[in-house]
């Protein structure tokens, strides 16, 4: 399977997620460049629940925690949804 | 969604790690989300079971509509530790989860090994504070005024007012709101100002300075070097018959956000310092 369809599944299924777990389904679609809390408006706390969700949907132990304090050492506290896909695609 | 129902609420929660319990409380207008924004949880996991939760009317849990004082939050968390099959727990508490936390070894001592009380203050103990000069409420009043939200700025942290204001934004204002939290951050705000949180934070009800001095158990009294509460961490230490002290450089009131290494590293060094919990003098 290369890289590129592996991305494109992921994203596709991160789009079911936001939208069953979120209830986010936004006019644009969800792209990598989108970013959770400035794009999306959404807050840490959906982060968590988005990482249960996937989790839960996968069957597997993704250590979100990681991925989550990294976010909050950063100054800019935002995540692109590449980096999630980047970060599942090590996980998955 | 790990939700659990507890005291007649369902509860999200999350858990990780073993070895002795310890439960994380987050503060007013907060969630369990900072618990990982800090690292506190992986950190604690490597030598404890941590287990974290949203307190009612916050993140995922249930907002009941009346119940919101440090008493009725300590039911909430004894009902959890029931659930959870938890029989005794160290707790960490930030700022008015500290306050639960102590609520919590004043109703069901026994349940309780050890506290890390992060920032709290107490509404029994108001009367230590002059709070004309907190800062950080000058900068939660600036950061409201930039979503569009005037609060005053001698009213002594008053979510009340902060809740009455949120709700009566005019359609201009709520847009800047929104823009400023995003949408389900201020549905959460609204769900939160429709309860009686804001009025409920500042009663005691039954949190006395008598009661609080009478907590028994090690208790850690973290404050942020420049907090705007260090005479209540002086009084904590002062008055508590096991409680310590400890200051955490570059940080006000909220040290899990402001210096989450310091946070953590401070934490751990007083839970590891704690005899383990068969030895624990308390339960005897």
């Amino acid at each position: 399977m290369s890289t590129l369809t592996s991305e494109a599944a992921i994203l596709a299924d991160l789009r079911c997620v936001f939208r069953e777990s979120l209830g986010v389904d936004p006019v644009t679609p969800i792209s990598p460049e989108t970013r959770f809390f400035a794009d999306l408006g959404l807050a840490s706390i959906d982060a968590v629940v988005l990482g249960e969700a996937i989790q839960h949907r996968s069957g597997r132990r993704i250590p979100f925690d990681q991925l989550l304090a990294e976010l909050g050492r950063r100054d800019l506290r935002d995540l692109e949804i590449s980096e999630l896909i980047a970060f599942l695609q090590l996980h998955l | 969604m790990p939700r659990l129902t507890a005291n007649g609420l369902n509860i999200h929660v999350q858990q990780a790690g073993s070895g002795p319990d310890v439960v994380l409380i987050h503060g007013l207008t907060g969630d369990l989300s900072i618990w990982f924004l800090s690292g506190t949880i992986p950190a604690l996991a490597e030598t404890h079971r941590v287990t974290a939760y949203d307190l009612r009317g916050h993140g995922y849990t249930d907002a009941p509509a009346e119940g919101y004082t440090s008493l009725d939050h300590a039911r909430d968390l004894i009902g959890l530790l029931d659930v959870l099959g938890i029989t005794r727990a160290r707790l960490v508490g930030h700022s008015f989860g500290a306050v639960i936390a102590v609520h919590a070894a004043v109703i069901a001592s026994e349940r309780i090994d050890a506290l890390v009380l992060s920032d709290p203050y107490f509404p029994a103990l108001r009367h230590l504070e002059d709070v004309s000069q907190w800062g950080h409420w000058q900068n939660f009043c600036r950061e409201a005024e930039d979503a569009g939200v005037t609060l005053s700025s001698d009213t002594w942290y008053d979510l009340t007012t902060f809740f009455d204001q949120v709700r009566h934004l005019d359609d201009e204002r709520l847009l800047r709101f929104r823009q400023a939290v995003g949408l389900p951050g201020l549905k959460r705000v609204l769900r939160l100002a429709g309860t009686t949180c804001g009025r409920d934070s500042k009663l005691a009800d039954g949190l006395s300075a008598e009661q609080i001095a009478g907590v028994l158990q090690p208790c850690l009294a973290l404050y942020g070097a420049n907090s705007p509460f260090l005479t209540t961490a002086d009084y904590l230490i002062e008055h508590l018959p096991d409680c310590r002290g400890r200051r955490i450089p570059d940080a006000l009131h909220r040290a899990p956000e402001e210096n989450p290494e310091g946070f953590v590293v401070a934490v751990r060094e007083f839970l590891e310092s704690l005899q383990p919990a068969e030895n624990c003098e308390v339960c005897q």
